[in-house]
C-alpha cells in the first residue's frame, strides 16, 4: 500500500505554479523532494496536508483525501513544517501538556526520551532556543503520536552535522516498522542522500525526476574528458556537462557510455546540480 | 480543543499579566474613586482585546500555520479564541459587577441611595455589550485576513462606535421627546445585551466560514 499518492496535483499563484505534480510514497519507504528555495516543497507539504486548496489533481494520504477526510487523518500525519510554529512563551514541559491534549494517541514517554535525547532543557521557553533546537522540539512532537507517515519540510536545516545525523538514524529507526512512511523535503541533499530511497526533484514548480535513488545512482555516472574527446562522444551518452579550466566534466548515462572512458559513481548532490542546470537550460 | 485552550491558557498567562494588573487598578479606582465612566468600561475593553492579542501572538510565532497540520477542525480553532474571549470577559464582567455594587453600597445614603438594582444591571448591561462587540468586529477579519488588516477594522469599529454614540447623544440634546428617548434605559439596555450577544455569536460563525476557506500560507 502507498502511503501517499498524489496525481497531477496543481496549484497556482501570482508568479508561481505547481504544475500537474506526480509523486507516490510506499509504505516502508523514505521520500527526498529536492529542490532550490521557492520550488515548490513547502506548497507541495502543505498541499498534502489540505492546508492549501489545490486547483486541480488527487492527494491520498494514508488511504485518505486531506481535504475531504476529517481533522483525524493528523493523527496518522507527523509535520514538521520549516519554521516550528510554536508559540515563543511555552516551554517543553508547557508543549509536552498541549500536545498530550490535543494527539488522542500522544505518547508522553517517547516525547520525554526524544527531548532527553536531544538534550532540550525543560524549562527554557521556545523563544530562546536556538534554530537547531526548535527543530528538534518539532521533530520530537512529529514523533510522538504515533504517526505512520512523517511530513517533514526542511527538518535539518539549522541543526549541526551531529544533530542532523541524530535525525537521520531516528528516521531511519521509524522506517524499520513496514507501515511507517517519511516524505523529507531538503536542499541539504547530502542528509537526503543517507536516508532515502526515493528521490524526486522539483524545480520551479515542476517535477523533473521521481525515482528510486539506486536505480539513479546506477543510471547515471561522472566522467572527465578533454575537449577532443567530449566531441568525439556519442550524444546519446551524455546527459549534461559543463566546461571546466581542466577539461569538461559530465553526467552521462552509464549504459551508453563506450569503453575507455572511465566513469564514476555520482552523488545524489552532483546529480541535482547537474539536473538544475539542466532544467534551467 | 481542550489543548488549545491550555496553550491559549498558558499564552494568556504569559502576555495577559499587565492586563490583569490594569483591571485591578482600574477597578480600585472606580471603587474608591469619583464617578468614572472609563475606570469602569475600561477593564472590559481590555478583556475583550485578550483574544484579539492571544491570534497576534499566533501570527507572529506561525502557530496559524502549525497548528494546521494537527488534528483539530478549523471550526475549533476559532472557537477558542471565542472561549478564551468568554472566559475573560466574563471574570473582568463578575469583577466589574462586585466592585460596583460594592461602591453602590460603600456610597453616602443621602447622595446616593445605597444599592440600586435596576442602575447596577443597566451598567451590566453597557458592560456586556462594550465586551460583546469590542471583539466581534475585529475577528472575523483576523481570521479572514490575518491580525494586521483585522486590527484595522477593530480601530474603525472603536471609530463608528464612538460617532454613533455622539450622533444619539446629539439626537437627545434634539428630539427629548421623541418615542426611542422616551423608552426606559432598562429596556434599550436589555434589547442592546440581546443584540450584542447575537453580534458574537455571528461574528464566532463568520470566523469559523472565511478561516476555512482562509489558506495556511
Amino acid at each position: 500500500m502507498n502511503a501517499l499518492e498524489v496525481r497531477g496535483l496543481t496549484k497556482e499563484y501570482p508568479g508561481f505554479r505547481l504544475d500537474g505534480l506526480d509523486l507516490t510514497l510506499p509504505e516502508g519507504c523514505i521520500l527526498g523532494l529536492i529542490g532550490e528555495n521557492g520550488a515548490g516543497k513547502s506548497t507541495t507539504i502543505k498541499l498534502m496536508l489540505g492546508m492549501l486548496t489545490r486547483d486541480d489533481g488527487t492527494v491520498i494520504v494514508c488511504g485518505q483525501d486531506p481535504a475531504a477526510a476529517p481533522a483525524a487523518l493528523r493523527e496518522d500525519v507527523g509535520v514538521v513544517m520549516d519554521e516550528a510554529g510554536i508559540p515563543a512563551s511555552l516551554t517543553v514541559k508547557q508543549v509536552g501538556k498541549v500536545m498530550r491534549d490535543v494527539f488522542r494517541q500522544w505518547e508522553q514517554e517517547t516525547f520525554d526520551q526524544l527531548v532527553q535525547r536531544f538534550g532540550l532543557p525543560e524549562k527554557k521557553p521556545f523563544g530562546e532556543f536556538s534554530k537547531g533546537m526548535k527543530m528538534k522540539l518539532g521533530i520530537a512532537i512529529a514523533l510522538s503520536h504515533g504517526a505512520r507517515l512523517l511530513l517533514l519540510d526542511e527538518p535539518t536545516g539549522g541543526l549541526d552535522p551531529v544533530a542532523r545525523e541524530q535525525v537521520v538514524e531516528l528516521l531511519h529507526e521509524f522506517t524499520r516498522n513496514p507501515s511507517h512512511a517519511v516524505l523529507i523535503s531538503s536542499h541539504i541533499v547530502s542528509d537526503l542522500e543517507k536516508l532515502c530511497d526515493y528521490i524526486a526533484f522539483l524545480r520551479k514548480g515542476k517535477l523533473v525526476l521521481w525515482e528510486e535513488k539506486d536505480v539513479l545512482l546506477e543510471r547515471y555516472g561522472l566522467a572527465h574528458c578533454t575537449e577532443a574527446q567530449f566531441r568525439q562522444l556519442p550524444q546519446n551518452c551524455i546527459c549534461q556537462h559543463k566546461r571546466t579550466p581542466y577539461g569538461v566534466e559530465l553526467l552521462v548515462y552509464r549504459a551508453q557510455v563506450p569503453a575507455g572512458l572511465p566513469v564514476s559513481p555520482v552523488t545524489i548532490e552532483e546529480l541535482f546540480v547537474f539536473m538544475a542546470k539542466e532544467a534551467a537550460e | 480543543m481542550k489543548g488549545l485552550l491550555r496553550k491559549d491558557f498558558y499564552m494568556a498567562c504569559k502576555y495577559c499579566r499587565a492586563y490583569l494588573f490594569i483591571v485591578v487598578v482600574f477597578l480600585m479606582v472606580s471603587l474608591f474613586g469619583d464617578d468614572n465612566a472609563f475606570m469602569v468600561f475600561y477593564p472590559c475593553l481590555l478583556a475583550g482585546m485578550v483574544p484579539v492579542n492571544l491570534l497576534a501572538y499566533d501570527e507572529n510565532s506561525k502557530w496559524h500555520i502549525y497548528s494546521g497540520t494537527l488534528p483539530c477542525t478549523r471550526g475549533q480553532l476559532v472557537s477558542v479564541k471565542y472561549l478564551m474571549g468568554v472566559i475573560t470577559q466574563v471574570t473582568v464582567l463578575v469583577l466589574t459587577g462586585i466592585v460596583q455594587a460594592v461602591r453602590m453600597c460603600m456610597a453616602d445614603p443621602h447622595i446616593r441611595g445605597g444599592f440600586d438594582l435596576t442602575e447596577w444591571a443597566v451598567t451590566m448591561g453597557v458592560l456586556v455589550i462594550m465586551s460583546a462587540v469590542s471583539s466581534s468586529v475585529s475577528m472575523p477579519f483576523m481570521f479572514r485576513y490575518g491580525v494586521e488588516k483585522g486590527r484595522i477594522a477593530y480601530y474603525v469599529m472603536i471609530g463608528v462606535a464612538c460617532a454613533g454614540m455622539m450622533m444619539i447623544g446629539t439626537m437627545g440634546n434634539i428630539l427629548p421627546g421623541s418615542a426611542l428617548f422616551s423608552v426606559p434605559a432598562e429596556w434599550m439596555v436589555a434589547v442592546g445585551v440581546v443584540l450584542a450577544i447575537g453580534i458574537y455569536a455571528l461574528s464566532w460563525y463568520l470566523s469559523i466560514v472565511f478561516y476555512n476557506k482562509r489558506e495556511l500560507n
